[in-house]
């Protein structure tokens, strides 16, 4: 039976769909097994998430094909009935959203045909049986002039969504939406000629469409993202739940005492100083923490996050996001340290979080006590401080009530360098010219030779970081941390 | 809070016949435990008790603490912590008084792992805190 589907697909709902190694690299080497003149194809599973904005869709898995399920003898992908129907089955025992990807061969557009308008017209209504109220997602792969192209289109609640953008870990990509060429990038600006003298027209193109979530706007996040503003990132996220007090002059620039007497918030001030550095650079601002439903689902769309807090539970969700969402991200920290009088380690360190890369749990970068005290009320940490007292007194052991952690100390020196080596590994992989060269950077300034280290670790297999890889809400069951509810609701400035 | 998370949890308890419920009230969440074994026949005592534990903020990384019991229960003079006070609240109609009970925070449990341990296996500690008795 020939089928006659025309799909008319919408741009109104945005949808971005992420995707990461190890996957992205097995999808590739799948659908471009017989390039480049013949197409292939491979089912997949996807965790999504529906935001306020849009709908965000990771790539969590292959159902790859075996032999005989694809048709070897013609050009196009042709799918054996018992694929289809081994990938519908198999969509009964997980939670997660089904979907094809295959390829056109090089040089042609992404641009769905009328062949895969029947193949989607079919598969749309045929998966909805199957996995219901789970969106069904068609992707098309393509090389055009050495670069990757790629276009899609999910249908989500009866209505199908045009891919809007797509996100891929550590791999600059164009989006080629409904399979249209996208437009050539604005011309090479002045302002940023020295960098594009060094990375190139196209890396500075790159970082105009790029989006960076920087969570925390204090000493050292405010360094990375005047960084990234003066650099030309396009689109920058800005996260902070606090307010300037005077203390935070020393270190967080574009910081007046005009600015401490308004009890101005972080975020704001951040976004101010964006817009006095490049007024075409896009900034949403959220008085607010992760992991708040509301700066989750900005910082899922951006196309790398940079935490900035130097807190147990940011650096916890920063790696839940990673790992669930598939949104690179590193987390940077200072301290200072001393002994009798002098200095004797300035530390800086800065972590990698990729989807693939243990979690934070698994490297024992969290340490629960600790945690535990960062998310208690204030009423909470008052009790218990007071508890803690009176177990001294009783002559017990004031530690389950409370454990008093020394205050970090810094300096914006200290916070300046991380931050603006943190925005740098940031611009390195937005431009597609350089990778962090470590999974977890330390360093002490104040050591000969800088005491570089770096601490590899070896996933633990039974993490559930090794099962819900990309998963995203469909795995919110397993998130490493949640909100506490008496923080104060989340502010878009 | 991840609810997904402490529904999966008292789920699993449910599958060994151990009644759990995830209850909100003054705006805490709480885990009720429902007749929770005690050995408190040897002190003439009943066999069963109700235990509430508070649902820490950011659960799962944060640890699960404390223990309470009904304001007046005769279990609290009798268990650990019980007669250090860390709080009264009131939940599903009645009174309740955490006591002083620490298994993950160097109480004698194992440090938390959210990956290990959650509300299913804090039952372990509840059995053993109303085992116990003095």
């Amino acid at each position: 039976m020939v089928r006659q589907t025309h799909i008319v697909s919408t741009s109104r709902v945005p949808v971005t769909v992420r995707m990461a190694s190890p996957e992205f690299d097995d999808l590739c080497a799948l659908v471009f097994r017989r390039y480049p003149d013949l197409e292939w194809a491979s089912f997949a599973r996807f965790g999504w998430r529906e935001t306020s904005k849009g709908l965000v869709i990771t790539l969590a898995g292959l159902d790859a094909p075996a032999q005989g399920d694809l048709d070897e003898l013609v050009g196009h992908v042709k799918i054996a009935e018992p694929y289809t129907l081994r990938t519908a089955l198999a969509a009964e025992g997980h939670p997660l959203a089904v979907g094809i990807i295959h390829s056109h061969p090089e040089g042609c557009r992404p641009q769905p045909s009328s062949i895969d308008d029947d193949m989607d017209g079919y598969y749309g209504s045929y998966f909805e049986d199957f996995a219901p109220g789970r969106p069904y997602v068609s992707l098309i792969f393509s090389k055009i002039d050495d670069e990757l192209a790629l276009s899609g289109r999910v249908r989500w609640h009866g209505k199908w969504l045009q891919v809007g953008r797509f996100a891929i870990e550590r791999t600059p990509t164009r989006t080629w939406v409904g399979g249209c060429r996208p437009a050539d990038g604005e011309n090479a600006r002045e302002r940023t000629a020295r960098l594009n003298a060094a990375f190139g027209d196209q890396a500075a193109s790159r970082l105009r469409r790029s989006t960076v979530a920087v969570i925390g706007a204090g000493g050292t996040g405010s360094a990375a993202i005047e960084i990234l503003a003066r650099a030309g990132v396009g689109r920058i996220i800005i996260v902070d739940p606090d307010h300037l007090d005077e203390s935070n002059l020393e270190r967080v620039h574009g910081s007046t005492p005009e600015h401490v007497i308004r009890r101005e918030s972080k975020a704001s001030l951040a976004r101010a100083h964006v817009m006095s550095i490049d007024p075409t650079c896009h900034v949403d601002a959220y008085v607010g923490a992760l992991p708040q439903r509301e700066i989750m689902d900005a910082v899922v769309t951006a196309d790398v996050a940079l935490g900035c807090t130097d807190q147990q539970h940011s650096r916890l969700a920063l790696s839940d996001i990673a790992l669930r969402y598939l949104v690179p991200s590193l987390d940077c920290g200072v301290m200072l340290e001393g002994r009798e009088g002098k200095v004797s380690g300035q530390i800086l360190q800065i972590i990698r979080f990729l989807s693939a890369d243990a979690c934070a749990l698994c490297r024992s970068l969290v340490f629960p006590v600790r945690l535990a005290q960062e998310l208690m009320s204030d009423e909470e940490r008052t009790q218990r401080r007071i508890a803690a007292a009176a177990a001294r007194e009783r002559g017990d052991d004031p530690h389950p009530y409370w454990h008093e952690e020394a205050q970090l100390n810094t300096v914006g020196y200290l916070t300046t360098t991380a931050g603006a080596m943190a925005a740098g590994y940031v611009i390195g992989w937005l431009s597609g010219r350089f990778d962090p060269p470590f999974e977890r950077l330390q360093l002490n300034l104040a050591g000969k030779f800088l005491d570089v280290t770096d601490f590899e670790v070896i996933p633990r297999a039974d993490c559930i970081c090794r099962r819900v890889r990309g998963w995203a809400d469909q795995a919110s069951a397993d998130a490493l941390i949640s909100p506490p509810l008496h923080w104060a609701p989340p502010q878009a400035l | 809070m991840s609810f997904e998370r402490i529904e999966r949890e008292l789920a699993i308890l449910g599958e060994g016949c151990q009644i759990a419920q995830l209850i909100t009230s003054s705006g805490r969440t709480l885990v009720l435990y429902r007749n929770v074994p005690t050995s408190g026949p040897r002190f003439s005592l009943p066999e069963v008790t109700d235990v509430i534990v508070p649902v820490p903020p950011g659960y799962p990384a944060a640890l699960i603490d404390l223990a309470g019991l009904p304001v007046g229960s005769p279990f609290l003079p009798r268990v650990k912590g019980g007669q250090n006070n860390q709080g009264t609240l009131e939940a599903d109609g009645r009174l309740w008084q955490l006591a002083s009970y620490h298994p993950h925070n160097g109480g004698g449990g194992p440090p938390w792992d959210q990956t290990r341990y959650g509300f299913h296996t804090y039952i372990d500690h509840l059995i053993a805190w109303l085992d116990r008795l003095t």
